[in-house]
Parts: C-alpha cells; sequence; structure tokens
C-alpha cells in the first residue's frame, strides 16, 4: 500500500492591512508534484454546525505553498485553518494552523502619503488600502503644536483638501488608518511639511 | 465605506458593521431566492411587517432575530455550490460576532420585549415552521435583506 504522504508542516498565517495569507512548507517527494488543499472553519461552523469544515477553491489541488483567506475571513471571530498534500490517489492527513487566527491581530502599517502645497492649498493624497480603510489626518502649523487639527477620510480615491495655507509657516501633516471592522489603528505615517507657494522641506 | 456604526436599540448601543454582511449577501441573493419556489409566503413579513414593532421592543426583536438566524436559518443553508457556502458562513459568521454584542445589553436588561412585539416574533417562528426545514431557512436567507433595511 502506498506510503502516506507527511501532512504540510510550518503552517502560518500572514496578516498585513487585513489580507491574510496562509502559507505551509513544502512536502518533498523526489519526482513528484505534491499538490495541496485549504479549508477554513469559522465560530460559526464550530459552534453550530458540527464543526464543520470549507473548502477554498481557489486553494484545492494547488501546488502553491500559500492562499489568499482574506475573503473567508471576513467576520470577527476566530476561525481554524487546515491544509492537506495530494499526489494521485495518495493524500496525506490535514496539517492544522496551530490556535486559531482572528482578523483583529493583523499588523496595520502606516499608510503611505503624499504632501502637496497647491498654491496656498494644503492637500494630501492617501494610498487606496480597500474598503475596510479609513484614515486619520492630522495637521498643524509648523511651531504650534497644540493647534492640532484633525480629518476622517473614508475613501482615499482622491486628492483631499486639508486648509488653506498662509504664505511663510511650514504646514505638516501626518496619517494614520482605522478599520472599523476590529476598531484598531495604524501608527502614524512620518510627518511631511510643505509651505505655501510649492516651497518643501521634509521633516525628519 | 467601512460601515460600522452605532446602532441604537432603545436603550442598547451596538457597533455593528454591517458592510459586509450586506456585500456577502448582495453576492449571493439571486441564487439564493431563486432557490425560494414558495413566493406567497414571506417568513419575516407576514402579517406584520418589522417596521411595525414598536421601537421600545427594537432591541429585543433585534436579538431575538439574530438568534433566530444564528439558531435556526444559517445552518440548512448548505448547497452543493462552494462559493455561496462560503458567503454563507462569511454571513453566520458575522452574526455570531453580532449576537454576541446584543446579548450584552440583554444581559444588562436593556433589551425587554413587550408582549405584542413577543407575540409578533411568535409568529415569524410560526411562518418558519409552517414549511419545511430546508425551504423556511432558505427563504430567511433570502429575505435577510428585509432585516438589514429594518436595522439601518
Amino acid at each position: 500500500e502506498d506510503a502516506l504522504l507527511p501532512a504540510p508542516q510550518n503552517i502560518s498565517i500572514l496578516s498585513i492591512n487585513m489580507k491574510h495569507f496562509l502559507s505551509w512548507s513544502p512536502v518533498i517527494i523526489q519526482g513528484e508534484t505534491v499538490r495541496y488543499s485549504v479549508e477554513f472553519q469559522g465560530e460559526y461552523e464550530r459552534d453550530y454546525v458540527n464543526e464543520s469544515w470549507i473548502p477554498i477553491c481557489e486553494c484545492s489541488l494547488t501546488t502553491a505553498t500559500v492562499c489568499n483567506i482574506t475573503e473567508d475571513i471576513s467576520a470577527t471571530v476566530a476561525y481554524n485553518l487546515r491544509v492537506r498534500a495530494d499526489i494521485g490517489t495518495r493524500r496525506s492527513e490535514w496539517g492544522t494552523l496551530k490556535g486559531f487566527f482572528n482578523r483583529i491581530t493583523t499588523s496595520l502599517t502606516p499608510p503611505l502619503m503624499k504632501v502637496i502645497a497647491d498654491g496656498y492649498h494644503l492637500l494630501v493624497e492617501l494610498e487606496d488600502m480597500g474598503p475596510a480603510f479609513q484614515f486619520c489626518v492630522f495637521y498643524w502649523k509648523k511651531g504650534q503644536e497644540s493647534r492640532v487639527q484633525q480629518k476622517v477620510v473614508k475613501e482615499a480615491s482622491s486628492v483631499v483638501h486639508l486648509d488653506t495655507m498662509e504664505a511663510g509657516p511650514d504646514y505638516c501633516v501626518k496619517a494614520q488608518t482605522y478599520v472599523e471592522a476590529i476598531n484598531r489603528s495604524s501608527s502614524f505615517s512620518q510627518t511631511q511639511c510643505v509651505r505655501a507657494q510649492g516651497g518643501t522641506s521634509m521633516c525628519l | 465605506t467601512a460601515g460600522n456604526r452605532i446602532f441604537h436599540f432603545g436603550h442598547c448601543r451596538v457597533s455593528m458593521s454591517m458592510t459586509e454582511i450586506r456585500l456577502g449577501f448582495t453576492a449571493i441573493k439571486a441564487n439564493i431566492q431563486a432557490r425560494d419556489p414558495v413566493r406567497t409566503v414571506s417568513i419575516l413579513s407576514h402579517p406584520h411587517s418589522l417596521h411595525k414593532f414598536k421601537s421600545s421592543d427594537r432591541c429585543c426583536i433585534a436579538h431575538h432575530l439574530f438568534n433566530f438566524y444564528v439558531d435556526k436559518v444559517f445552518k440548512h443553508c448548505k448547497t452543493e455550490d462552494s462559493y455561496i457556502n462560503r458567503k454563507i458562513s462569511s454571513i453566520a459568521n458575522s452574526f455570531l460576532s453580532m449576537k454576541r454584542k446584543l446579548r450584552q445589553c440583554h444581559e444588562q436588561n436593556k433589551c425587554m420585549c413587550g408582549e405584542e412585539s413577543t407575540e409578533k416574533f411568535k409568529q415569524i417562528l410560526a411562518n418558519y415552521d409552517g414549511l419545511n426545514v430546508t425551504s423556511a431557512a432558505m427563504k430567511s436567507l433570502g429575505e435577510l435583506d428585509i432585516l438589514l433595511d429594518w436595522m439601518e
């Protein structure tokens, strides 16, 4: 009888900015092409549907050793994930992620941001990070750090007008992301300062 | 937008994100409703629209309806279509998350149900029990937007 295939090992999640990827070490069988299949189980399946598992068809019989599970991790509950290997009719046991994964633990990075002085207008351009993201933009006149103003940007699709500047002083801007679904914010981006009439100085 | 909002159910204030549920339901609505052969009957809206419930009972009704969907509906909606099943899982797990939030209000007695609303909710259960379980579950799932509209 064929030797049982070893189950995939080193199963882990990489979750950054609400994008979640499951990865594992390849199962090496000389001269063979190993394929993998991934399944997930939410808290609902565990508690209400007899601990059933749901296959992710984009990662069924794939030769890749990573699977984008973002679409399926779409609730803020604890998920189980598992992977198995196949070669033709030979099949491994399931390798299961150690511990649950909850998207509340995703790593949130500061947003990419570009501050623009368009004449006397203080503008900011923010990276579009997807529908789950909002941005808190803080801006102030350099030297008046106690009088910081804030603007919440719900969608990063276009340039945002922050203020009309006076000639002379620098205006500084920093931003952070906010994800309502998990009620968490990123750390701040680097501060950028500009001056009306197109004068730009970069604050470290 | 991200869609997390503070919902006011009487004295109960709960922060919920409806966007993902809406997106998930919109993606499967046509398919699910096409599986519902009995168009003349409604689970949620017969004979009383959800909008007829007294506002003071909103929390209680929402609490009951979340329990209804989690305990009775989603588990009987498995299909042969993996994509549909994945979306149902997404909605079900989101409902579970929200049910937990509403339970906090229930435990703080902010979710009292008047007699009238209790009777109306019994009617919903009677509507559900009047069909075979799979048809009733599929119909209830197909009517999810009635609940979402009422909540919003």
